[in-house]
């Protein structure tokens, strides 16, 4: 049963071509080492007086820049390869344990009910009441920079949002008869909440994952190209636009644009999947 | 209903006390400002233990959060590290040029978003129906510092015809700085309102779409269509009132989320406002002056939020039970 409803929120990708390009830009990134060119964390590959070439330059290394080279010589399509690496990691990673928190605490709120509920769902009112970005702004402040506290302010944001849906279903879901059932057989409350509950209230919330995942890799852009995210040895794509920032303003346009045009597709294909999901499931077509 | 809106507004105040115990407590985690006042090679144990003494941090963290509020409650957010000015104050005269961008930006927004949703919800599944939902989704996924960069490049580097950044030329009105009031100032104000516009004209149309199609199936509409009506006029007279609550709400809600979330676009184009000050002030640790803007901007929306739903329930009597 909820298999089946799983299997038929997944588009078939031979009809998408967003899911494809997205199945690309996955192998793109867990292959990058095979596919760069250049590494762009070893500093004996790249080559100072090489900075802001412009796109399809010859470089010392034997290979074209494609892309060009950012202002520190960087080759841009290596770490567009491997930014993409650093900005899935955190973002899926973030959205999934935000997932897993979100729903069982969604699950539990709605089990519980009482104090634990009001306590739950008042958490989630106040950050939902709140635009995202302010969470993770006040997040991000409390926490310091870093990959590991950027995953964790994605957390913040978004596990409300996943509690939230988690809960509504659970309500229903626990005036079924199989609960009943469950409640009979004096079944501890961890196994009904963990193996009756929440696989059955599972499906909203993973026709919500695709949107979620697409607003954290651009929050996490955000962060990161406002100097609050990943470290610059390490960039992700956001901190990559941020980057060629300056060299803008003098005409080097590629080293902003390029990372930036990436990483708009990466979004942008996300939500087009995300936005197939839904209406599969939803035929009336009305949600936003 | 007094009980409602007073409970209400209690709840907004609780909500907020925690929201700056939570920010206090965050911010002094965050680093030692003292470092970024005194010179570190030059200065000696000395002096860094006035300066310590001198901005209250020798306090345990509980007196300097009483002190906080003590202070916050005379809106006084102490005075700003770098700047020397108080918080509060730097805060407000930064605060016409947010609201200057912010309402530039919805004033187009808001007619062009609707009109875009009407037309496309008309006839659900036609081309023009599929185009406009489809830029839609681009225009939300571009992420928004990309997007201004880009209009940076596209109307200010390889055309020339804006400048890149600032706030050009003002005038003074009402005790103010406005950049509106100038043509040097709309030449200013034209990418970053256009960056800002952009994402709000995508999300009010697929808000005004989606309400289109629930409302042009009821029964009333049909009937307005068997009564012989003009579709335009089905439209925006009967139509357009019916899908006109969320819309609202949705404008008021960006709106003020421009005020807080305009971050990304004020540092890109050097406007200065809130944003701006609010990203500087956190990479200069400048203590008081992010507590006062986090602190103004969460009740900003914390207020907001509670007007909407007190509006609410005066408008629909079934929303009262639960607020």
């Amino acid at each position: 049963m909820i298999g089946m409803k799983i299997k038929s929120a997944i588009p078939r990708p031979a009809l998408s071509v967003s899911g494809i390009i997205l199945a690309c830009y996955v192998l793109a990134a867990v292959a990058a080492p095979l596919l760069a060119p250049q590494n762009p964390y070893d500093p004996l590959q790249i080559f100072g007086w090489e900075a802001s070439s412009p796109p399809g330059s010859m470089g010392s290394g034997g290979y074209r820049y494609l892309l060009g080279t950012d202002g520190l010589g960087r080759d841009i399509a290596s770490g567009i390869l491997y930014g993409l690496r650093i900005s899935l990691v955190v973002s899926l990673s973030g959205t999934i344990i935000a997932a897993v928190i979100g729903l069982s605490a969604g699950v539990a709120a709605a089990y519980f009910g009482k104090w634990v509920d009001i306590i739950i769902m008042r958490l989630v009112d106040l950050q939902l009441s709140l635009p995202t970005m302010l969470v993770a702004l006040i997040a991000i402040v409390t926490l310091g920079p870093g990959i590991d506290r950027i995953i964790l302010a994605l957390i913040i944001v978004q596990w409300a949002v996943f509690a939230r849906i988690a809960r509504g279903v659970a309500l229903s879901e626990a005036g079924k008869s199989y609960m009943d059932a469950a409640s009979l057989l004096r079944l501890p409350s961890y196994r009904v909440i963990f193996r009756h509950l929440l696989p059955n209230s599972i499906a909203p919330a993973i026709t919500l994952m695709p949107v979620e995942i697409g607003h954290a890799i651009a929050l996490e852009a955000t962060l990161s190209f406002l100097g609050l995210g990943v470290p610059i040895d390490k960039p992700s794509l956001g901190s990559m636009v941020a980057s060629g920032f300056q060299y803008l303003l003098t005409g080097q346009y590629w080293i902003s644009f390029f990372p930036g045009l990436a990483l708009f597709g990466l979004i942008a294909c996300i939500n087009f999947v995300g936005e197939d999901v839904r209406r599969r499931l939803d035929p009336r077509g009305s949600s936003l | 209903m007094t009980n409602v809106i007073l409970g209400r507004f209690l709840q907004a105040f609780l909500l907020l006390l925690v929201m700056s115990l939570i920010g206090f407590i965050g911010i002094h985690s965050a680093g030692n400002p003292v470092y970024n006042i005194v010179n570190v090679e030059t200065a000696s144990a000395e002096d860094i233990r006035e300066a310590t003494i001198a901005l209250g941090l020798d306090q345990p963290l509980w007196v300097q959060y009483v002190r906080f509020l003590e202070n916050v409650g005379t809106g006084n957010f102490g005075t700003s590290y770098i700047y020397h000015l108080p918080a509060f104050g730097l805060l407000l005269s930064k605060l016409p040029a947010t609201f200057e961008l912010a309402f530039l930006a919805m004033l187009p927004a808001a007619p062009i978003g609707t009109g875009l949703g009407l037309l496309a919800g008309r006839h659900p599944g036609s081309i023009l129906d599929g185009l406009i939902l489809r830029s839609s989704v681009f225009a939300l996924s571009i992420p928004s510092f990309w997007l201004s960069m880009m209009l940076i490049l596209l109307g200010a580097i390889f055309t020339g015809w804006f400048p890149s950044g600032g706030r050009g030329e003002t005038l003074s009105f009402l005790g103010q700085n406005w950049s509106f009031l100038t043509l040097d100032g709309l030449r200013h104000l034209a990418l970053p309102v256009l960056a800002l516009a952009i994402p709000n004209i995508a999300l009010i149309a697929r808000l005004a779409r989606s309400g289109t199609v629930e409302v042009e199936r009821l029964d009333f509409t049909r009937f307005c269509r068997a009564k012989g009506l003009s579709p335009s006029r089905i439209l925006f007279r009967h139509t357009l009132p019916n899908i006109s609550i969320p819309i609202v709400t949705i404008v008021g809600l960006q709106f003020g989320g421009m005020l807080a979330f305009a971050v990304v676009v004020e540092s890109i184009f050097a406007w200065p406002g809130i944003g701006k000050l609010l990203i500087d002030s956190i990479q200069l640790l400048d203590r008081p002056v992010v507590m006062a803007t986090l602190t103004f901007v969460s009740a900003v929306f914390v207020l907001l939020n509670a007007l909407v739903d007190i509006t609410y329930s005066i408008l629909d009597p079934r929303v009262r039970v639960s607020v």
